[in-house]
């Protein structure tokens, strides 16, 4: 049994059908991340798991309890809000105490409850200042307290970090990391920003229309999309998608990428067994930037090298890293080379693939086109993944 | 601003003169008959005039002749307990009815107007109305007896000690709707996360309003009630088409006070004292929030 499971939920607004069904399943302890575009219903679901909305159809389970018709302040979560939403009228410790207060917690109680949520958030010198005297992430830290100081079974973040600036924002992060890492709490987390999720996650769920795409480890849906859609959304630059005709050469399957001036052939050694039903068709194939690199950083103990010369197109240094973009199969391909190398626009180079990480879609449907062992290797690693869908 | 240099072509002086000759009359017509009326009336206060203006000096004798006068009295009395029902009742009345419009009902739209309408009329034709209504030989009592109701009888209207009471009600009547609105816009300024945080936090609806609403709407009070300090001041027509100031001198305001010693006892001294009495207790109110107001919107 899992700690919270929505099993099948589907919120409609009128005619308007939001969520089409969802279904996840977490353990206590766990990071859950939902991410996904504008619009896809990430509020959505995270206000019905809160209690805020009503659920059209479906089941929401809290530790075996069903909570579909509880009110949220009977729930046991806890939730924090974009907007922080503090109350302007009382002061710090008064907005952290307010939700012990409703519950009738004892004053001496309270008191002690929103000193050590304060010493954790180190907000203690802040207690008696009302919201409107307090900088944007101090606000971020009392809303964070509020939720806190009642000790929750689930805590529920929806875009908290998106009003901060990028510096504090990577700060915030760290910290609700640690926070994550010592209370051992359960926490279903929505942003827009996949750093933040491939960071905090230990499980995420990534949502498109009011689906769910895919439920998984951070590293399964890095690695392992389920269909396009994962592939492009999730990453940083985001994952090279080419089209590629696979055909058989010298009795090896191979994945060939022309255009009019060049033509690069890789051999095929992921997922080879569901490729063969493609020989002779087009696939929609995917690298990650740095799954393609210059042949000196690549990494040849764990992944399978094939090498090619291509002219570079553009230079990008990051300082960290040189971003290498070239011209294949009519797209342009971008590549992490290390820094410092001498590349310069219209000289070629020697590109290294590591066709061990490549991914094929099918083009029409868009999704994986994937081994069978493949796909349960992954549902192994984590016995509650449900939803595999699409 | 700069002189315009003589080189400058017609066209462009004109387009540094016409602002000033559009506004200009205005402006002199302003500074003339208010601010210049407010400087007759004032020093009239401190003269021998009657029935007509008498510009010899006689000091506070005008003064000291209002503050002695009982009619006085009883309009400052009137004006105390008739202002303070009035700002009371409609700022709790308008409060209420906002909260009540703000949980989404149906009708919304429909209410809101409904209850805005009564600010439409003039005080007049509200004053009138509510005159025909509670008139004891007109209006509600009548139509109760001719139902059947024999015993029924309602006549605040023509009862010295009640009469005030009828005026606090028709004025209640107009004002309430507007004041609810300025308490809906209020309301719907208020961040929804917030409520949906106390909702979580534990807060039944009563305490949500109680504790986190209604504090955030002090800004909308203190507005309602420099609105209804004023109109309360100013009450004149309402009152001179409902009671016309009787039975007696029972509804007696201030500005009745000052119409009736400026034009038919012909006191306009008094008068005078009483207006300029008038503008200072509404200056008063005013200024300091008007002055709160703009350093707010400047900062
Ligand atoms: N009260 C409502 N009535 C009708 N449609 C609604 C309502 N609330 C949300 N929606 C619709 O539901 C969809 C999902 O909204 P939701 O707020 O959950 O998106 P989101 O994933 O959180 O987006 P964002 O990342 O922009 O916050 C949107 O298309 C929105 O228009
Ligand atoms: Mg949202």
């Amino acid at each position: 049994m899992s700690f919270l499971h929505i099993h099948n939920v589907h919120k409609r607004f009128g005619d308007t059908h939001v969520l089409k069904g969802i279904d996840i399943a977490i353990e206590k302890g766990d990071f859950l991340v939902l991410v996904g575009p504008s619009g896809c219903g990430k509020s959505t679901l995270l206000n019905m798991i809160a209690g805020l909305d009503a659920i059209s159809e479906g089941e929401l389970l809290l530790n075996g309890e069903r909570i579909n018709d509880l009110h949220p302040s009977r729930r046991d979560i806890a939730m924090v809000f974009q907007s922080y939403a503090l109350y302007p009228s009382m002061t710090v410790a008064g907005n952290i105490g307010f939700g012990l207060e409703m519950r009738k917690v004892p004053k001496a109680k309270r008191r002690e409850a929103i000193q050590r949520a304060a010493e954790l958030l180190q907000i203690e010198n802040l207690l008696n200042r009302k919201p409107a005297q307090l900088s944007g992430g101090q606000r971020q830290r009392v809303a964070m307290g509020r939720a806190l100081v009642r000790e929750p079974q689930l805590f529920l973040f929806d875009e908290p970090l998106s009003n901060l600036d990028a510096k504090l924002r990577v700060d915030m992060r760290t910290e609700i990391k640690q926070l994550h890492q010592r209370l051992g709490t359960t926490i279903v987390y929505v942003t827009h920003d996949q750093i933040e999720a491939m960071t905090l996650a230990t499980r995420i769920a990534v949502m498109r229309g009011g689906e769910l795409q895919q439920l998984g480890t951070p590293q399964s849906v890095y690695d392992d999309p389920n269909n396009l859609f994962v592939a492009g959304f999730m990453g940083s630059p985001s994952m090279n998608l080419v089209t590629a005709r696979i055909t058989r050469q010298d009795g090896a399957l191979v994945a060939r990428i022309a255009s009019a001036n060049n033509e690069v052939t890789l051999p095929i050694v992921r997922d080879r067994a569901a490729l063969e039903a493609w020989c002779d068709r087009d696939v929609m194939l995917g690298l990650r930037p740095e799954a393609i690199t210059d042949p000196a950083s690549a990494n040849r103990e764990d992944g399978e090298i094939h090498e090619a010369e291509l002219e570079v197109a553009l230079v990008e240094p990051t300082g960290a890293d040189l971003y290498v973009v070239t011209r294949l199969g009519g797209r342009s391909i971008n590549a992490r080379m290390r820094p410092g190398a001498p590349l310069s626009p219209g000289q070629s180079t020697r590109f290294a693939f590591d066709v061990s990480r490549m991914v094929a879609f099918d083009p029409e449907t868009e999704a994986r086109i994937r081994d069978e062992t493949d796909a349960t290797t992954q549902v192994t690693a984590r016995p509650a993944a449900l939803g595999q869908n699409v | 601003m700069s002189k315009p240099p003589s080189s400058r072509g017609f066209g462009e002086r004109l387009q540094h003169w016409l602002p000033r000759l559009v506004l200009s009359p205005s402006f002199v017509l302003v500074l003339f008959f208010v601010y210049g009326f407010i400087l007759w009336t004032t020093y009239i206060s401190f003269s021998n005039s009657g029935m007509l203006p008498d510009y010899t000096w006689a000091g506070t004798r005008q003064w000291s002749r209002l503050w002695s006068s009982w009619t006085w009295g009883i309009a400052l009395h009137n004006i105390w307990v008739f202002g303070l029902l009035y700002i009371v009742t409609c700022t709790a009345l308008g409060l209420l009815l906002a909260i009540l419009l703000d949980q989404r009902i149906r009708a919304e739209g429909t209410l809101r107007t409904i209850y805005l309408y009564p600010m439409a009329l003039s005080f007049i034709v509200t004053g009138t109305a509510w005159q025909w209504f509670l008139n004891p030989g007109l209006g509600l009592e009548r139509t109760m007896h001719s139902l059947g109701w024999e015993s029924f009888s309602f006549n605040w209207l023509i009862d010295a000690n009640m009469a005030i009471y009828t005026v606090v009600i028709a004025a209640v009547w107009q004002a309430t709707g507007f004041i609810m609105a300025m308490f809906l816009a209020g309301l719907r300024g208020i961040d929804g996360e917030m409520i949906k945080a106390a909702q979580i936090d534990g807060a039944p609806a009563w305490k949500i309003y109680l504790r986190i609403i209604i504090p955030q709407l002090r800004p909308v009070f203190l507005s309602a009630i420099v609105v209804l300090a004023h109109l309360a001041i100013k009450s004149f027509d309402l009152i001179v088409a409902m009671t016309g100031g009787g039975p007696g001198n029972a509804t007696a305001v201030p500005a009745t006070f000052m119409y009736s010693y400026a034009f038919s006892r012909n006191e306009m001294g008094i008068a005078s004292a009483s207006a300029v009495f008038m503008l200072a207790v509404i200056a008063a109110l005013i200024i300091p929030y008007l002055y709160s107001e703009l350093r707010e919107s400047r900062s």
